[in-house]
């Protein structure tokens, strides 16, 4: 019996692929430093921050210099939260790239909906300057914790933190000198407390999510405290309403008596920063992201009055800003070929030109090689060595899934102290205690004082 | 034997002054001319769709209820816990201050609608000119999307610049913390919310009030009633239907209030603003407690529920009285 005879069968699609293959690889030798890659288009979303615009414009520059396409789903804080759940619990995922914030990039790992960097790209590695956060870029899955052990998850887009900012033009004036301990910022405050033209301080007091909560945690790390006794070991004994954080929140609270804003049981972090831009604030401690807005003239009365100092802790312990950050990471229910794409999109982006870039574009670098170059020096990036300072201390401040739970407790409890409806002791031990419960119940090693 | 109304018997002969009954062919049951299956077949897919619609989400939400819910990669992960979650609401914080306040703002938002919009309803029903003026005016906050009332009041109630303390201001007062003191925050909602929702109720016992038979008023006129006394003795029981369902759809909707909570205060300061829609919003969508969200939810339909019933019930025994 003969074999029929095959012929090659050329399709018309398979020409246009081939055809564009080469034009492809022909673009790659013959670009004038220009790379024409191949890499599959990817998608990120992401949420639509101060700090938002900078990526942007670094994503647009990726394109332009790679030739790969990258799309960009912008949305609401809350609205991209849902948009990354829906995409990761379906079998076929929708975006490439989550921007996971602080507050659920530990739901991500714990539910495996995030794949190790090095598992699709064995030779990806985190450049040497590039902050790991606390180990939060790690996950180690079988002890549920993260630490350096444990794979690479994610990495740092936006590594924010609070940062004190303060009337530089005002301390010059009267001969203050930048508050390193937390009772030379309340001294300072004091001083410069005339309301209502103007205030000591003005605190983030509102409940939202992570509202109070994210502005309080300086102060407790700061203190000494924590809300629980060793977190990165796994060990959740509520440790909130000891000692420290009893100082803790009764000097937040006496620094909005003394020197802080009437109503800062209503004040959200948008307030916070228009007092500064207007004029009304003396100190604020917000995340580093704020920056832009100090020196932007179309917003603020204080271009170049405003400078940035680690935030204040007390006497034998360092400065402890609380993460705020945001991280990328690789959704696992994704094509292979658009993981790897997006691996390539992060294997640029830590880069030292990328970050160059990116800095200048008004983003926060996530490489400490930023901090350190000539750039940091110049007025505008004057924020830079405050941040140089703050970030090796940074805390972790979400260690398990439910954190949200966790930071709602904090929001309701220090915003009813902060209001003056309960006593700083009543609000602690009824934040350990819900918070006892709900570690608890969800079979974390915890335990209260 | 029949019994009238009244609870006498009657006569199970029809008096010649009654209607007869249309004759009907009777069609014996399974017969040749027995129609009732095609009704049913031409029916059950509305019926079913209905079902579907109505049904189906709600069996979802209470089946949920009995689960713990968790996602690992594409797969959820259901854990039964009966009704353990049912029985940690009577504990949880948030919810009992959102149950409290939801009282709270029911009655006293449905109270000050009710009785602003019934003065307004009394007021624009003798007025002959320029009806559709007035109405338009009136009916404008309920037009208004919530996200805009929020915008609208979150401004005049601002501390700093808001129209509100400026008023205040011209009256030698201090200005207030509307929505950051827990004294003020949650009678300022209320007053966003009588504000927001006065407008129906205006309308719906405008509509009544205008329904009412005009002899009933001459009559008391020609008997030399004076305003109060017709208001008391004819326009209150004559409208108690209409007041009746007006204020009960109203404390059902007031029951699900959250966009004015949460565009003006996130339930805050503290709880003082909390209430049970915005409980389950935080619960279920930013915790992410998909199971213990669900039996939030649908302790909250019951309770709604048990609203409308009540609602019926005194309706029932309004209209059984003489």
């Amino acid at each position: 019996m003969m074999q029929p005879q095959h012929k090659p069968h050329v399709t018309r699609r398979g020409m246009i692929a081939g055809g564009t293959a080469a034009i492809a690889s022909g673009g790659v030798l013959t670009g004038k430093g220009r790379a024409v890659e191949t890499a599959a288009p990817i998608t990120i979303v992401i949420n639509q921050s101060p700090w938002f615009d900078s990526f942007r414009r670094t994503v647009a520059e990726y394109e332009k210099r790679s030739g790969n396409k990258v799309n960009l789903d912008v949305n609401p804080f809350a609205g991209s939260l849902e948009k990354q759940r829906q995409s990761v619990r379906s079998v076929h995922g929708q975006y490439d790239l989550l921007v996971m914030n602080s507050g659920w990039f530990a739901e991500m790992y714990f539910g495996e909906f995030v794949e190790p960097l090095t598992d699709i790209d064995p030779s990806f590695k985190l450049e040497r300057d590039v902050y790991t956060l606390d180990d939060t870029v790690y996950f180690d899955a079988a002890k549920k914790v993260m630490a350096a052990s444990g794979k690479l998850m994610s990495m740092p887009i936006a590594p924010l933190i609070p940062l004190l900012y303060y009337r530089e033009d005002l301390y010059k004036s009267t001969g203050l000198k930048v508050p390193q301990t937390f009772a030379e910022l309340e001294a300072n405050a004091i001083k410069l407390n005339h309301p209502p033209h103007i205030y000591g301080i003005v605190q983030r007091g509102a409940r939202g999510t992570a509202s109070v909560s994210y502005d309080f945690y300086p102060y407790l790390y700061g203190f000494g405290g924590n809300v629980f006794k060793d977190p990165g070991a796994g060990d959740y004994q509520v440790t909130l309403n000891s000692t420290a954080g009893r100082t803790a929140l009764e000097y937040y609270l006496r620094l909005a008596k003394e020197a802080g804003h009437p109503r800062t049981a209503s004040i959200d972090q948008a307030e916070v920063i228009l007092n500064m831009v207007t004029g009304k604030a003396a100190h604020i401690m917000v995340v580093a992201a704020a920056w832009s807005q100090m020196d932007n003239p179309d917003k603020s009365a204080v271009v170049g009055k405003v400078d940035f100092a680690p935030p204040p802790h007390a006497r034998g312990f360092p400065t402890a800003p609380g993460l705020g950050h945001w991280l990328g990471g690789v959704s696992r229910n994704v094509p292979d070929a658009r993981k790897r794409a997006t691996v390539e999109f992060l294997n640029w982006f830590q880069t030292r030109d990328a970050q160059m870039f990116y800095a200048r574009a008004g983003g926060i670098p996530i490489s400490s090689a930023i901090y350190n170059s000539p750039l940091a020096a110049e007025p505008r990036f004057r924020w830079m060595k405050a941040m140089a300072e703050a970030l090796p201390h940074a805390v972790n401040i979400y260690y398990f899934p439910q954190a949200s739970e966790v930071t709602g407790i904090l929001d309701v409890g220090l915003n009813r102290a902060v209001a003056g409806e309960i006593t700083a002791v009543a609000a602690l031990n009824s934040m350990a205690d819900q918070i006892y419960h709900v570690m608890a119940s969800n079979g974390y090693r915890t335990g209260v004082l | 034997m029949a019994m009238s109304t009244a609870g006498r018997p009657v006569a199970a002969v029809a008096s010649p002054a009654m209607p007869r009954a249309r004759h009907r062919p009777m069609r014996r049951r399974g017969g040749f001319g027995d129609d009732r299956p095609w009704r049913w077949a031409f029916f059950s897919p509305a019926l079913l769709l209905m079902l579907a619609l109505g049904l189906l989400p709600l069996v979802n939400l209470l089946t949920t209820s009995f689960y713990d819910v968790t996602w690992t990669r594409a797969a959820a992960v259901w854990h039964g816990v009966a009704l353990a979650h049912y029985a940690a609401l009577p504990a949880d914080p948030l919810f009992r201050a959102g149950l409290v306040n939801n009282v709270v703002f029911a009655l006293a938002a449905v109270g000050g609608e009710m009785l602003l919009g019934f003065f307004l309803a009394l007021l624009c029903s003798r007025i002959v000119r320029g009806t559709a003026l007035y109405r338009t005016i009136f009916l404008l906050p309920i037009l208004t999307p919530g996200i805009v009332i929020g915008a609208i009041w979150k401004l005049m109630l601002n501390y700093d610049f808001g129209l509100v303390n400026q008023m205040v201001g011209l009256l030698g007062l201090a200005p207030q913390d509307w929505l950051g003191s827990p004294r003020t925050a949650l009678v300022a909602v209320i007053a966003v919310d009588i504000w927001h929702w006065t407008p129906f109720c205006f309308l719906l016992l405008l509509a009544g009030i205008e329904s009412l038979p005009q002899d009933v008023y001459e009559a008391v006129h020609i008997d030399g009633a004076g305003f109060w006394q017709e208001l008391r003795y004819v326009t209150l029981p004559l409208l108690a239907p209409a007041i009746m369902v007006t204020a009960a759809f109203r404390v059902m909707v007031a029951f699900k209030v959250f966009d004015e909570v949460y565009l003006l205060t996130g339930g805050g300061p503290g709880t003082a603003t909390e209430v049970l829609s915005y409980t389950i919003y935080q619960r279920f969508f930013t915790e992410n407690r998909v199971g213990y969200g669900a039996a939030m939810s649908v302790a909250v339909i019951f309770l709604v529920s048990m609203l409308l019933v009540l609602s019926i019930a005194a309706r029932r025994k309004a209209a059984a009285e003489p």
